[in-house]
């Protein structure tokens, strides 16, 4: 047993829910308002991660989000889940910033909290660049692993042992904290949120809040220190593709067959 | 960054750690009272105990409430109205005509009732809902008041304790919580008051089989005005009976218009749905395919599909109301009026939910939880339309049920062919096609004596 309390924090982010989410025909764009607000996916798989590492090693896992103070809930959800804290950076100076001072912004934070591990899902749907995770890693020069699959924590060696999906593959990786972690989506199964947590976190919890100026990052945030520029939108059409019942096991074997021979 | 700020956001960790809430939050007897199930009994019990300053948890299965909930189609709003403010409320279209058609396999004959005064305020109080979006309005109005709403959290059970019910068990760790009363709001499929023994299980003579489907016409905008001739929010009600609407079954079949979309379904007997091998699918698509039907329906797309068991015992197979710490409301306590003329159930939910919170209330306010101290909710009910409309109505579902050849199969097609002979155009006189018509009934009837008869034993419907 280690004496050393891990600070583990989660990025978290609200994204409209994409079962519900329609691109308008016309401009391209994602039509945001109709669909309800949900935390993105991939971030409830870096949720569980954080709290299966807090399961056996001394740990405490702060959840944060960088968003309007409308994005709460995803904080709750966390806290209901078993974060034991959360962080709400919201400021109006943040408006347009893009993966650059996003993850910037998201780096300050976990330097301030004191993070060994920043965990975060490997992409959001409704940007699913994957930027951010290495972004904040390469800002505050930490290590970084990508599209992991497990953890195996390692206090004794102040080390996180991680598998990571390659092509082809997958391999072990051991980093050397403080370590900035992308979840690979799919592979850590969300604990259910307990009751009473739940009761908590939709009811009593306040999030800690910080403001641009808080992190003392007032003028590298916003729109304006955004480098990212959209040359242009196209909608594809899908493809029909070819569709063929067959009756039998039989026939069905017959067909695989002859795609593999 | 300096250690110094990486220091003074840890330290504010530290400070806040010390929060026990946070650290093991606990709502035992946090809150007054748990509703189970945010349907239209769990809501207006939830809403009239904030209302009476008490702190209720209401808990939803659903991701959102409303979301599992499902009904014919209509509203009943008297008492709703009385416990808020119908105006923001999500209806769809007030009921402007009822009409009531007897379908043979192929014929039809039907009666339209369209009083003038339904299209006044307040519109007679019936009104089409989708229960998505009103059931979720209604939880709010409770939320508004002072109560708590969890959703995604599905009641397993009751807590006893000294023979008493304490508290609820859920299907999330760390899943049980207590609090002095238990209102069990849980719908018709009542496991939780059936697995603790609050009721016993229904045998399946008394549940009916209820399928819908919502329909939307997504190249005629007109379709649904147009087809039943509506003006501005008017709506229709159509119930069909007889063959053509749920084949050898016992039970009917309808049409409500919402906004955008028309609800359509049919609900009939559990036990005829297994013994008479009509399943409820194939029982749907026949009524929506009767002649007097598809030309409604023409065009239109299924947008929602959905399922339900009604409770139809009545009066005689209602539950004990309530027990030591818990209460029985809507559904689960068997409120639901299903006459044929009258299908009812929304208006007796919610009035059920009003008076068990009253009772609650008024117990709460002496500190007592025993059924004896909640037995005036029992009182009130009895005392209300709900107890004394089931009761009025209770010899009619087994009248019917001896009756059932006769009134769904014999007399519909007598009628038609009644109808078809009296109207007849060829180059008979009308005498003999009156004569013609009058002896189709008659012989369907058994004469001036059967028809005596059988308008004796039903006499008690105008009483």
């Amino acid at each position: 047993m280690t004496t050393v309390t891990w600070t583990i924090v989660v990025g978290v982010k609200q994204v409209p829910d994409a079962d519900e989410v329609g691109i308008d025909p016309d401009t391209g764009r994602l039509d945001r308002a109709s669909a309800p607000a949900v935390m993105n996916p991939p971030d409830r798989g870096a949720l569980e991660a954080a709290l299966s590492i807090k399961d056996v090693v001394d740990a405490r896992v702060v959840a944060m989000t960088m968003g309007p103070p409308m994005a709460t809930p995803v904080l709750e959800e966390a806290i209901a889940m078993g974060c034991d804290d959360a962080v709400l950076i919201t400021d109006r100076a943040f408006a347009g910033s893009d993966t650059w001072p996003t993850s910037l912004t998201l780096a300050r934070a976990a330097e301030q909290l004191g993070a060994d591990i920043v965990l975060a899902g490997e992409e959001t749907t409704d940007s699913s660049t994957g930027q951010v995770p290495p972004g904040i890693a390469a800002h505050n020069g930490w290590a970084q692993l990508t599209y992991v699959e497990a953890v195996e924590p390692r206090p004794e060696e102040n080390r996180l042992v991680a598998t990571r999906d390659v092509e082809g593959g997958h391999e072990r990786v051991a980093a050397d904290l403080p370590v900035v972690v992308a979840v690979a989506y799919g592979e850590f199964d969300p604990r259910p949120a307990p009751l009473h947590r739940k009761l908590y976190a939709e009811n009593d919890f306040e999030p800690i809040e910080w403001t641009a100026e808080d992190l003392d990052i007032k003028d590298e945030v916003g729109l304006d220190v955004s480098p990212t520029s959209v040359g242009g939108m196209e909608t594809v059409q899908p493809v029909e593709r070819k569709g063929e019942v067959v009756e039998t096991a039989d026939d069905l074997a017959e067909q695989i067959t002859e795609v593999y021979s | 960054m300096t250690d110094q700020t990486t220091g003074m956001g840890q330290t504010l960790l530290e400070e806040r750690a010390g929060d026990a809430a946070l650290e093991s939050p606990n709502y035992d007897n946090e809150f007054d009272a748990i509703v189970v199930g945010a349907g239209l009994a769990g809501s207006a019990a939830a809403l009239t105990l904030a209302k009476r300053g008490l702190e209720p948890l209401l808990v939803e299965r659903g991701t959102y409430p409303g979301a599992k909930n499902v009904f014919g189609g209509v509203l009943y709003t008297p008492t709703i109205r009385e416990l808020t403010d119908l105006d923001s409320a999500p209806l769809e279209r007030y009921i402007a005509e009822k009409r009531f058609s007897m379908l043979s396999h192929d014929d039809e004959t039907a009666i339209s009732i369209k009083p003038g005064e339904w299209n006044r305020e307040p519109h007679n109080d019936s009104f089409t809902v989708l229960r998505g979006d009103f059931d979720e309005w209604f939880a709010e109005q409770a939320v508004e008041a002072g109560a708590t709403l969890v959703t995604e959290t599905t009641v397993t059970g009751l807590i006893r304790e000294n023979g008493g019910i304490v508290g609820i068990e859920t299907d999330r760790p760390d899943g049980e919580i207590r609090a002095p009363y238990v209102v069990l709001a849980e719908g018709g499929n009542s496991l939780v008051s059936e697995g603790a023994n609050l009721k016993a299980t229904e045998s399946r003579e008394n549940i009916a089989v209820g399928v819908k489907e919502v329909l939307e016409f997504p190249e005629n905008d007109e379709a649904i005005q147009d087809r039943f001739r509506l003006v501005g929010d008017a709506g229709v009600s159509y119930h069909y009976f007889g063959e053509g609407a749920v084949g050898e079954a016992y039970g009917g079949g309808f049409i409500y218009t919402n906004s955008d979309t028309v609800s359509v379904g049919v609900a009939y007997s559990l036990e005829d749905a297994a013994t008479k091998h009509q399943t409820p699918e194939e029982t749907l698509n026949l009524f929506k395919s009767h002649p007097a039907v598809a030309p409604l329906l023409r065009g239109a797309r299924t947008v929602e599909y959905t399922a339900k068991t009604i409770p139809e015992g009545g009066a005689e197979t209602m539950p004990d109301l309530v027990h030591d710490g818990a209460v029985l409301v809507g559904d689960t306590a068997g409120l639901v009026l299903n006459n044929g003329v009258h299908l009812e159930g929304t208006n007796m939910a919610v009035e059920s939910g009003y008076h068990a919170a009253d009772a609650i209330a008024t117990a709460a306010e002496r500190g007592l939880t025993s059924a004896d101290a909640l037995s005036s909710y029992a009182d009130a009910l009895e005392n209300s339309f709900v107890v004394q409309n089931l009761e009025r109505y209770g010899w009619l579902t087994d009248r019917v049920e001896e009756d059932r050849d006769l009134l769904f199969e014999q007399l519909p097609s007598a009628v038609a062919d009644a109808g078809t002979e009296y109207f007849r155009m060829d180059r008979a006189p009308k005498e003999a096609h009156a004569r013609a018509a009058k002896q189709r009934i008659f012989e369907t009837l058994g004469g001036w004596t059967g028809a005596m008869k059988l308008a004796m034993r039903y006499r008690k419907l105008v009483r």
